[in-house]
């Protein structure tokens, strides 16, 4: 896979955590990204050298309070989660061991920690009786695109019954039993990359990866109050996504094979880590993968300006969103679909429909707008 | 999306401006609407952080919480806001009418009601949310609050609930009322920026709106709308300010909090007002105040609850209340859809696209046919109308039309391009068509399958008769003080 | 009439001379922009830059306003002028109040004392949050979290050079691989069984601190004193979490003592009535104990077993301070290498 170093340049790849992970399945058609992440490329840098620097940021309240609710959760050897674990599954009340995979000492490799973790688990798989419960910062590995990634390890396992869980802990806030469908989407996107890569992590052992549970347990804040509430999701079809994408930039390779040999997205930083890439050069090597834009990019990915710039100087209909979209029949441009409206373009093959439409909505908007 | 729509956002991006989407205006514009902008401190559920509100474009009020963690700050800035929003509410209540009906008692109606305007849907949420945390709160015992604060929550809640009730105009969202009436050469998504949306519309002189619209979206530009900030705002400003609140607490110190949001609030005050602008040059549809007027009842009815000292809104609705709800935003979902069709040819010509209306014009009729005998004899004239519109009805299909709103016709034949109708209500009871009643050949007609008729509600059990299978009868609601929050430690 | 908050002959900007609040709002807006910027593009050394300017400019205009600023009273309307912004709620306050708020009675003993104080009650390691809690319940004391940060490092620099010379010194709690656990604090003086930390460790030092918590408020009641509220609420806390501590079972149970908030509202949901100490229910020391010790029996023989274990591998491989404060990871490899 040194084509893929190649193409990110002579810097370490950017580490996957759970969430750009997440995100890769936001929009798995778009070559650009997956060539990207597959290569390990900074995006963000990226972006930000070619003069499009991403629009996301975190507050640094949002960032607080979300570590405080972490903390409160885990304090004293997981107390309160293990009230909830009792409560919510019935966790006996032997089962009170509490493991920090984290807490090895000095500032070991992510290697080190990860053979750690692998050691408990198999342990842990094996049943015996002193091997733990709660297992807090495991370091997980996901292949992708053939690179081995560690993930962040913010998440607590734990073992009940002979089966794994994952547990996420959200700072949102869960108001009479609801929250916003957003970030409980997005937080068992995050969890279904955790439960594979734990699966993935037991079948390498040599045990049955379906001891992972798809349910997740999200431990949430519960109405206006720092209280800590657990739930049980279902991150099945979020697994199924996951899994589809990463078998996707599996066979990134075919795409990349096809590229330019001499293409690169190097920023050649200085000493300095400020890039010298003249920006023209590497806007030409950007633009060699083809991208999918759509307006979903602009909370997902760090490019989503640039690309957005690139598919409005294409005149392209992507811009305007899947709706406009589906309205239009997937006509691609802006000018074809103008054009097919006031009767100047003739419609293609499989076009008549969309393009009769289009006229008789061109007639109305004259007669009445 | 309809055709129209989406070509609508096509000749958006051809034109570099915004297009019309509708040819009136089918929200309620009030002349003395309360615009509200609410800001949210990043990461919590409803820690208000600050909010801009008033009725004078002239003189915004600011209300800042310089801690939004400290739970007491919080409800002195809901008690400030009830300040301003109770006597708003209180006031319109002064002056009422006497609505006569059929068959009941006549009752008493407000002749206005509020109107708050907030930027988008993530503000009417926090609305919501707003309400939820400060209805159950008691002016006495522990964690007593101003006796204000609990009537602000079921205010807000009231307006929250509301707002979900199709073309109700009691709390509007600035976004989503500029997007029911204009389309821009962005996506649904980006339209949610107030700044950009309004940008599309009204671009300054020089600029088209395209290029207002990119403008807008750097927030060093135009703030967002909250009620979440710019996370760079939050770092290199806010946090700062707030940490040297923490410290001194002093007035200075507070001072420095509030012209930093204020910072963020002004442009979107600005903003809201143009928006209401905008809103306000387009004609009033007449179905906009009919819907008031159900507003109206609605404000008048809840006034009267709450002044007969009711409880609160329940977290939950129970099963018979949530499905007769249900039923009931149906329903006016689907009256709401009709009348706008019927006021607005642009909204109507979505219907036409997928044959479900048509426009032509009238070549012959037949205006003094009757039907049946003796007494049953009725006036029942046929018209039949050229239209070169794709016609999808079936033969005994029930049809309205914005021309002659009482009449129903039914279609009888669709020969290529002619539909021939037959007017089947009001007619009247005489044997000849008054002068008007059945168009005229030569006239242009529209004919829709959309009707905006009265239906009888869905017939569900009394809320205590709940079925078991559905939870049973709902607990008598008491009020609880909980949730009494802790500070972050 | 008005007061004038600040000391105007310790201000060392002189308002006026140079350039007025309005002018300093100005430069501080387009500063905070031209930061916002360069941190949007990446440029972090600009930045850094002038986010110094921007702090001298913001203390020049603290020091404009205190000339200027009259002290607000209530009710006071002051308009939309920007540097006299409306601050509300009940942070108001009028400088001579303000003196005193900020140095709170501030305890003559030293930090690393009121530790081993707290400590000492609790009898195992406990992280830095659970100390300030347990020192600010049962002592009145006025610990901050921050003064602990970096008390475990400055110990053991002092025992590294004059070892033994202390009392007693505020050392880690060791994992099963030796190292100093993460966050934890204990005395040197406490056997190492006490100072390692097994699987279940945990969660006994977690029952272990309900215990002597309750047991001490116990004692203060026995001896006809009244028990902090902040000492009830960390009990409530920590009973909140050991079944059968917490009045009833659940959440929102009803139990003795304490405020009740609403005795008329029994029916309803189950949020009505309950006792609450700051959303949890009250709790009754002797019960926390008894739920605690019974919970306590479950995981004592195991947790004693893994302790024996890990405080046997110790005293067996580490050096006086790194039993004290952690071997490293790197060297305790090589000590097994040689083995």
């Amino acid at each position: 896979m040194d084509r893929l170093d190649r193409l990110r340049g002579p810097v370490p790849p950017r580490p996957h955590d759970a969430r750009a992970i997440a995100a890769l399945a936001a929009n798995p058609g778009c070559a650009r990204r997956a060539v990207l992440d597959a290569a390990g490329v900074d995006k963000d840098a990226t972006a930000a050298h070619l003069g499009y620097p991403a629009p996301f940021g975190q507050s640094p309240f949002a960032i607080t309070r979300g570590n405080a609710f972490e903390s409160l959760v885990k304090e004293s050897g997981c107390a309160e989660l293990l009230r909830l674990l009792r409560e919510l599954l019935g966790l006996p009340i032997p089962l009170a061991a509490y493991t920090d995979l984290g807490d090895v000492g000095g500032n070991p490799s992510a290697q080190v920690r990860h053979s750690h973790t692998r050691k408990l688990l198999d342990k842990a798989a094996r049943d015996s009786d002193d091997a733990g419960t709660l297992y807090d910062h495991p370091l997980l590995r996901l292949e992708i695109a053939g690179h081995s990634a560690y993930l962040e390890p913010d998440v607590v396992a734990f073992r009940l019954g002979g089966r794994f869980h994952i547990v996420e802990i959200k700072s949102f806030a869960v108001v009479d039993g609801q929250a916003e469908p957003d970030k409980v989407a997005a937080a068992a996107r995050q969890a279904a990359v955790y439960v594979l890569a734990l699966m993935n992590t037991l079948e390498e052992l040599g045990h049955d990866p379906r001891r992972v549970s798809h349910e997740v347990v999200l431990v949430c804040p519960e109405n206006f109050a720092n209280r800590p509430a657990a739930t049980l999701v279902d991150v099945r079809p979020q697994l199924a996504v996951l899994r589809r994408q990463l078998a996707r930039m599996a066979r990134v390779g075919a795409i990349v094979d096809e590229l330019p040999p001499e293409l690169t997205f190097d920023l050649a930083p200085d000493a300095d880590g400020v890039p010298t890439r003249p920006v023209a050069e590497l806007r030409e090597a950007v633009r060699g993968v083809d991208a999918r834009y759509a307006p979903d990019c602009l909370s997902t990915c760090d490019l989503c300006f640039f690309c957005r710039d690139e598919a409005s100087a294409e005149g392209s209909t992507d811009l305007l969103g899947r709706q406009v979209r589906d309205a239009l029949g997937g006509v691609a441009t802006v000018t074809e679909a103008l054009g097919l409206a006031d009767g100047s373009l003739t419609p293609g093959e499989g076009q008549e429909e969309i393009a009769r439409l289009l006229r008789l909505a061109d007639r109305i908007y004259a007669e009445v707008g | 999306m309809s055709t129209l729509a989406a070509l609508a956002r096509l000749r958006a991006v051809h034109t570099g401006t915004a297009q019309r989407l509708a040819t009136v205006r089918h929200c309620h514009l009030s002349e003395r609407p309360m615009v509200f902008i609410p800001l949210r401190l990043a990461g919590e559920a409803a820690a208000p952080l600050a909010a801009m509100a008033g009725t004078d474009p002239g003189h915004p009020r600011l209300l800042v919480v310089p801690q939004p963690r400290d739970r007491d700050l919080r409800f002195a800035f809901a008690a400030e806001l009830a300040e301003i929003l109770l006597p708003y509410f209180e006031g319109l209540q002064k002056a009422t009418e006497t609505v006569e009906r059929r068959g009941a008692e006549p009752y008493e109606r407000c002749v206005d009601a509020p109107q708050v305007i907030v930027p988008g849907r993530g503000a009417v949420a926090f609305v919501q949310l707003l309400g939820r945390s400060t209805r159950f709160r008691r002016a006495e015992g522990p964690y007593a609050v101003h006796p204000s604060v609990p009537v602000l929550g079921r205010w807000l809640t009231f307006l929250a609930q509301r707002a979900q009730y199709p073309g109700s105009s009691l709390l509007l969202a600035a976004t989503e009322a500029l997007s029911l009436h204009w389309a821009t050469g962005q996506s649904t998504l980006e339209d949610a920026n107030l700044a950009s949306l309004v940008g599309w519309i009204d671009p300054p002189p020089g600029m088209t709106g395209a290029s207002a619209a990119r403008e807008a979206e750097d927030p060093l530009v135009w703030p967002p709308a909250g009620p979440a900030t710019d996370p760079g705002f939050d770092t290199e400003v806010l946090a700062p300010a707030i940490r040297a609140y923490e410290e001194t607490r002093s007035d200075r110190a507070a001072a420095r909090v509030a012209e930093a949001v204020r910072s963020q609030l002004e442009p979107t005050w600005r903003l809201m007002w143009r928006a209401i602008g905008l809103l306000g040059t387009l004609p009033a549809a007449p179905g906009a105040a009919a819907r008031w007027e159900g507003d109206r009842t609605s404000f008048t009815g809840f006034a009267a609850q709450l002044a007969e000292g009711g409880p609160p809104q329940p977290k939950r609705d129970g099963a018979v209340g949530a499905a007769s709800r249900l039923a009931r935003m149906e329903r006016a979902q689907a009256s709401y859809d009709a009348q706008r069709a019927y006021d607005d040819p642009l909204v109507m010509a979505a219907y036409r696209l997928t044959g479900e209306a048509f426009t032509g014009t009238v070549v012959a009729t037949e205006p003094d046919r009757t039907e049946g005998e003796g007494r049953g004899r009725k006036l029942r004239p046929l018209v039949t109308v050229r239209t070169t519109d794709p016609v999808r009805l079936a033969p005994g299909t029930r049809l309205g039309t914005p021309e002659r709103r009482g009449q129903q016709a039914e279609v009888v034949a669709i020969d290529g391009e002619h539909v021939t109708l037959k007017i089947v209500k009001g007619m009247g009871r005489g044997m000849a068509a008054t002068p008007g009643a059945v168009p005229e050949a030569g006239e242009r007609v529209c004919y829709a399958a959309l009707t905006d008729e009265f239906q009888p509600p869905a017939s569900l059990p009394a809320p205590e008769e709940t079925p078991w299978t559905h939870g049973g009868p709902p607990p008598e609601y008491s009020p609880a003080d909980d949730e009494p929050e802790e500070e972050w430690s | 009439m008005l007061e004038i908050s600040g000391t105007p002959g310790n201000c060392w900007y002189a308002p006026g001379v140079s350039e007025t609040l309005d002018d300093l709002e100005e430069r501080i807006n387009a500063l905070r922009r031209e930061i916002r910027q360069a941190v949007r593009a990446r440029e972090s050394v600009l930045a850094r830059s002038l986010r110094a300017e921007l702090r001298s400019a913001e203390r020049a205009w603290d020091q404009a306003l205190a000339v200027h600023e009259p002290v607000y009273e209530p009710g006071d309307e002051t308009g939309g002028e920007p540097g006299h912004g409306t601050a509300h709620g009940p942070g108001r306050e009028s400088a001579h109040e303000r003196g005193d708020r900020h140095e709170a009675p501030g305890s003559l003993v030293p930090v690393r004392e009121q530790v081993h104080q707290a400590l000492t009650l609790l009898g195992v390691p406990a992280a830095a949050k659970m100390i300030v809690a347990v020192h600010a319940a049962l002592r009145a004391g006025s610990l901050k979290g921050a003064q602990l940060a970096s008390l475990r490092r400055d110990e053991e620099r002092s025992f590294r050079t004059s070892p033994f010379a202390r009392p007693y010194y505020l050392c880690a709690a060791l994992t099963d691989r030796l190292s100093a656990s993460r966050g934890l604090l204990a005395v040197s003086t406490w056997p190492l069984e006490q100072r390692v930390v097994g699987p279940l460790s945990p969660r006994v030092d977690f029952l272990t601190t309900a215990i002597r918590v309750a047991e001490h408020i116990m004692r203060m009641v026995g001896a006809g004193e009244q028990a902090p509220p902040s000492a009830q609420r960390l009990l409530s806390r920590l009973a909140h979490n050991i079944p059968g501590a917490a009045p009833e079972t659940g959440r929102y149970g009803r139990g003795a003592g304490l405020h009740l908030v609403d005795a008329g509202t029994a029916r309803g949901g189950p949020e009505a009535g309950a006792l609450v100490v700051d959303g949890f229910p009250g709790s009754d020391p002797a019960t926390v104990v008894k739920a605690a010790r019974a919970e306590l029996e479950v995981h004592a023989a195991a947790d004693t077993a893994a302790r024996a274990e890990i405080a046997g591998r110790a005293r067996d491989r580490l050096q006086d301070a790194e039993r004290l404060f952690g071997g490293t990871v790197l060297g305790l490899a090589r000590k097994e290498a040689s083995r």
